[in-house]
């Protein structure tokens, strides 16, 4: 699980295609695809503490307020450099991150505390930036118009942005392989598998986890900042919304989670096909692109459920190698018991 | 002084009905192990099958869950026999991708066929307001807290004076030695989960009358129930109603004490503080 | 498959299983006659508990067959075989902590072969264990060790069980509650004549009791024999120390 995938060639492939889009894309689709490479930075950003390091956080929306809609809110009401504002939300964003991880650590919380108190969060955080004017409330907060001053964070026309979230995307893919290759992801994942085993062994749990929340919370952001500067709107209906949350979730689990390229695969599977579908349809069928990406998320996770790219590589790897005997599960054949598992784990 | 009461009652009226989807919610974890985060999106369902029913028959809600309950039962059946029951067993977040995904589909779904405005149902009970002292006593929501006491009862009766319900009691403590009782293990899944969604959809009816209903207000019902079962200790059903009906208390407060949508994350803030210093649940976790 | 007058009860023909990819039985092939009292003993991990559970229908198995009464129950699922008369009292008693006894003695006649004289069947099981009709209303999960297995054992003969197999009944008693529970099981297999298959680490406890035994090593069944026969055997000594 730690090969390198940036040693294959095809991800270079990937890369250089992906590069040249701006040159001959459309520019809707350009859009789309644009808003694709966002959702994979979020998706990976996400994937840090929760597919490495076993953190289910439900509250990945608000770092994306942090940066998206507060930092715009500083530039617009108090004037404040975006770049500034997207440091200053970012280290919020951490704070609030780590925050969430010493409550893990502090109180003991299973899987589905963890999951159920951030979801609370994120349900607070959506109501308080609705409910205060500073920060836009139902309405948002315009950006000024970009005029490509990078000093100002703006970045042009739509193949800089384009290429810029091509590259914050790529960025946080690196970002995920170097994590897993190095002692933090081998520690994450010590705690993400057992985490009273990887603390009796030495591992500093509640330093690492935090590490992992924090890090992803000043990364995401960062790409909420970007992300209001590209719609030049920072939009409480998007940037805030708790829905948000589960699209990255999904994105990132139907890629497969815990690996480097699940977040990729999943947000470029399901965000295309989702956009454009429902730029074709949209007028007729209104919420048809929730409902592709509802749909496609039912049926992988009923084919493939530890994720695209886990059994893409199992696949793979069956075609090529000996037939290997497989994991040993403990599997009771009729009386399930994995209400015990959950149970434990609340 | 007044204020309180008011609030208390409030929360106590709604709060019942969050308990009765909650407990509902409660039985079929504690069975199958399964936690539904498409939950809220069912209620919305049936909500939105009563609209149907008024615009083409204007019938009464009330009276309208006499087929909105059997059309939730079959449609449950069907999720429960196809996606469901391969649920079991596998791992939190499998289920909570199915579920989600699940959910947008129905909130999509809902969607297409009734547009994104929000539309209400009207009863002829949505008016009637009783007065005790200067408290008042919204006729929905009295409705709504009798029928919610009566289903807890029933459901409270079944299951410590039926086989079903006794059933239900083992296979949560110990579904292998449920099945070498002889009990059906998959059946009685199969009949709790359709229980727990026709009494969502019995819920449904009573929360609907002069409400208004949108495609999107799944999500939110599902926290909600969610946060009642989490409070409740999971599979301690006494724990659940009571948490339910902590979150609607809470929730009344929020709304009569502070106005606009800050008032909304009172249950949220209890929920946290609550679930913090109590993580087990409010009644700690039962046998 | 043709039903003839001495034919056994139960027919395990060329069973293998196990768990995920591991097979863990072997082409097992055992019989137990109508009215026998058979062990089944071996070392830990010689794959006992895995056998019961396959009868029970708890694992699936991956080949062979199991007869029961001249009737194929391979793949029938576990409430089915219940119904049937098949009932496994499991390790560890694993009983239902938060019911009462009388609730999980009433769970047990759920089945329909049974149900309608469940209370007749309860008052029976209270006459063979007095101790635990003086239990009845105690929460289950707060019984000794022995009289859980009681309670255990009773809810097999509720269940309408006509072959009874016991796993490993005398784990975690006290001298005196084996005694006791061996009487019991002595009862039930000389007076009301009920075919019992008893697993059992208890070496000296199973060949006192039971006529024939089988002794299983790595998921094999390496000797069988009268239980006369096995005592002398020094196969049998070693088979079961995994020596």
């Amino acid at each position: 699980m730690t090969v390198n995938p940036f040693r294959k060639p095809w991800i270079w492939l990937f890369c250089a295609v992906a590069a040249t889009l701006p040159f001959w894309l459309p520019s809707y689709f350009l859009h789309v695809a644009t808003v694709t490479m966002i959702m994979v930075a979020l998706a990976s950003a996400w994937n840090i503490p929760a597919g490495i390091g076993g953190l289910l956080s439900m509250g990945q929306s608000i770092f994306v307020t942090c940066g998206g809609i507060l930092a715009s809110a500083l530039l617009v009401k108090l004037g404040i450099n975006l770049w500034l504002g997207a440091i200053a939300t970012a280290v919020l964003a951490a704070v609030i991150g780590a925050t969430m991880a010493w409550f893990d650590n502090r109180f003991r919380l299973g899987h589905l505390s963890f999951a159920l108190i951030t979801l609370a969060f994120a349900e607070i955080n959506q109501l308080v930036t609705f409910g205060t004017d500073f920060v836009g409330g139902a309405s948002g907060v315009y950006l000024p118009k970009d005029t490509g001053d990078f000093l100002q964070f703006q970045f042009g026309g739509s193949t800089t942005y384009y290429l810029v979230s091509l590259a914050l995307a790529m960025l946080l893919v690196a970002l995920n392989v170097a994590i897993l290759r190095s002692r933090l992801g081998y520690y994450l994942r010590a705690i993400r598998d057992n985490d009273r085993a990887a603390q009796a062994a030495g591992v500093p749990v509640l330093q690492n986890n935090m590490f992992a929340m924090a890090l992803s919370g000043a990364t995401t952001s960062l790409i909420g900042t970007f992300y209001a500067r590209y719609l030049t709107f920072a939009d409480p209906n998007l940037l805030a919304s708790t829905s948000l949350t589960i699209y990255i979730i999904l994105a990132a689990t139907v890629g497969g989670l815990g690996t480097a390229l699940g977040p990729l695969v999943g947000a470029v599977l399901l965000v295309p096909v989702g956009e454009l579908l429902s730029a074709e349809l949209g007028a007729v069928l209104p919420g048809l692109q929730r409902f592709i990406y509802g749909a496609v998320v039912v049926v992988v996770v009923l084919c493939a459920p530890s994720g695209i790219v886990a059994t893409l590589s199992s696949w793979m790897r069956r075609r090529n190698v000996a037939p290997d005997p497989g994991p040993t599960h403990e599997d009771d054949a009729s009386a399930g018991s994995g209400s015990e598992r959950q149970r434990a784990s609340v | 002084m007044d204020l309180l009461i008011q609030a208390l009652v409030q929360g106590v009226l709604v709060g019942s009905t969050y308990a009765v989807i909650a407990l509902g919610m409660g039985l079929i974890f504690s069975v199958s192990g399964i936690i539904n985060f498409a939950h809220g999106d069912l209620i919305v369902i049936a909500m939105f099958m009563c609209l149907s029913a008024f615009t083409a028959l204007k019938v009464d809600p009330y009276l309208a869950l006499a087929v909105t309950v059997p059309a939730m039962v079959v449609l449950a059946a069907a999720l429960y026999r196809f996606l469901l029951r391969r649920m079991i067993g596998r791992p939190f977040l499998i289920t909570v991708q199915l579920t989600l995904g699940l959910s947008f589909m129905i909130q999509s779904l809902l969607l297409m066929f009734y547009g994104g405005e929000p539309q209400r149902v009207p009863s002829l009970i949505e008016a009637q307001i009783w007065l005790v002292g200067d408290i008042v006593f919204e006729g929905k929501l009295v409705v709504a807290f009798a029928v919610s006491v009566v289903l807890s009862v029933l459901l409270f009766w079944m299951l410590n004076y039926t086989d079903f319900g006794r059933s239900v009691r083992a296979i949560r403590q110990n579904a292998k030695a449920a099945a070498l009782m002889g009990i059906n293990v998959e059946r009685a899944r199969l009949k709790t989960f359709m229980l727990g969604i026709g009494v969502l959809a019995l819920a449904g009816s009573l929360l609907v009358p002069g409400m208004s209903i949108q495609p999107t207000a799944g999500l939110h019902l599902t926290v909600i129930t969610l946060l009642a079962v989490v409070l409740g200790g999971m599979s301690n059903f006494a724990g659940i109603l009571i948490g339910g009906i902590v979150i609607g208390i809470a929730e009344a407060f929020g709304s009569i004490y502070v106005s606009g949508t800050l008032g909304l994350i009172f249950p949220y803030l209890i929920f946290v503080a609550i679930l913090l210093f109590r993580p087990a649940g409010i009644l700690g976790r039962s046998q | 498959m043709p039903i003839s007058d001495n034919q056994n009860l139960l027919e395990v023909q060329n069973l293998s299983a196990g768990y995920g990819g591991r097979r863990v039985l072997h082409d097992v092939s055992i019989s137990i006659g109508k009215g026998e009292l058979v062990g089944l003993l071996g070392a830990n991990n010689a794959g006992k508990s895995t056998l019961i559970n396959c009868l029970s229908g708890i694992v699936a198995a991956d080949t062979g067959r199991v007869a029961f009464d001249g009737n194929e129950c391979t793949d029938l699922a576990p409430h089915l075989r219940v119904e049937r008369g098949i009932v496994h009292v499991p390790e560890g008693r694993l009983l239902f902590p938060g019911l009462t006894v009388r609730e999980n003695l009433q769970l047990a006649g759920i089945n329909p072969t049974v149900r309608r004289d469940r209370e007749a069947r309860i008052e029976r099981v209270i006459r063979l264990f007095p101790r635990v009709g003086e239990r009845l209303d105690q929460l289950a999960g707060t019984l000794s060790g022995g009289e859980q297995q009681m309670v255990a054992i009773s809810r097999g003969l509720v269940s309408g069980a006509r072959l009874l197999m016991l796993d490993e009944p005398s784990l975690g008693l006290s001298p005196l509650m084996v005694r006791t529970i061996f009487a019991a099981i002595k009862r039930l297999n000389e007076e009301e004549k009920l075919t019992i298959l008893l697993v059992e680490q208890n070496l000296r406890l199973t060949i006192a009791h039971a006529s024939r035994c089988y002794v299983l090593e790595h998921g094999r069944v390496v000797l069988s024999g009268s239980s006369a026969e096995l005592a002398e055997d020094p196969r049998t000594r070693k088979a079961y120390l995994g020596m």
